[in-house]
């Protein structure tokens, strides 16, 4: 009986890390390229990227290095 | 801090200063989803004479929707001919949609022009910023354009929008 016990809790023991190791944050771009085309010169243009947290654990964004 | 299924915006501020010709910038975002970070990318053509482009030439080539007095100043028009032997049908790629609104022509002769107006949304009157709107034509290569745009609202007074002086205030 004990046996059977100490069996059991390993098993939920086991499946809690398994649990644990999945939980992970995850950053999607959609469309992460985008193509101005023409753009005159001594100018300043922009465009919103939407990024999307698909991951199981929430997504901390840190910073943007400029590239 | 995004939860899980949450999504925001980034939004990139290219700066063209000098560049010439194709440009290509690949900001990177750190997370803490760990290495490898994910970039976005930016390409451009710059054109250091966009009076003469193809097989578009837009007029003016930048929007300035200024406004220093309390007449307020909503919309701005802007002519685009058509430089090529085909008729060209503009598309809007990209705008800010909630700033603005734009008016396009469904097409525009060969050898032709067209107007086309962009208009301020009443919740972005009292706004100042550099934004832009991307177009795209039909020609061969489907050409994009990117217009930059530039609001600064400086009014002493009342703030665009509003019509204080005007009417009645305060209670019923």
């Amino acid at each position: 009986m004990r046996k059977t016990i100490t069996l059991f809790l390993g098993l939920v023991f086991i499946l809690s890390l398994s649990g644990m190791a999945l939980a992970a944050p995850r950053l999607t771009i959609e469309e992460s390229t985008f193509n101005f085309g023409f753009v005159p010169q001594h100018s300043k243009v922009s465009h919103s990227f939407v990024l999307r947290s698909t991951g199981d654990d929430t997504l901390k964004i840190v910073k943007v290095v400029p590239g | 801090m995004l939860a899980v299924g949450d999504s925001t915006t980034l939004e990139i501020i290219f700066s063209t200063k000098t560049y010439r010709n194709r440009v290509t910038k690949r900001p990177k975002v750190v997370t803490n989803e760990g290495p490898p970070d994910k970039n976005v990318q930016i390409i451009a053509h710059i054109v250091q004479r966009p009076d003469s482009t193809y097989p578009v030439v837009m007029n003016p080539y930048k929007l300035d929707l200024s406004q220093f007095t309390t007449k307020v100043r909503d919309k701005i028009s802007f002519k685009i001919s058509n430089v090529s032997d085909i008729e060209l049908h503009p598309t809007l790629v990209a705008l800010s949609e909630d700033i603005f609104e734009l008016e396009l022509p469904d097409k525009i002769p060969a050898g032709g022009e067209a107007e086309a107006v962009l208009k301020l949304k009443k919740d972005a009157l009292e706004l100042s910023f550099e934004k832009s709107f991307t177009l795209q034509f039909d020609d061969e290569k489907t050409s994009r354009f990117t217009i930059p745009v530039k609001r600064t609202v400086r009014v002493a007074g009342n703030p665009p929008g509003t019509t204080a002086g005007k009417g009645t205030r305060g209670g019923k």
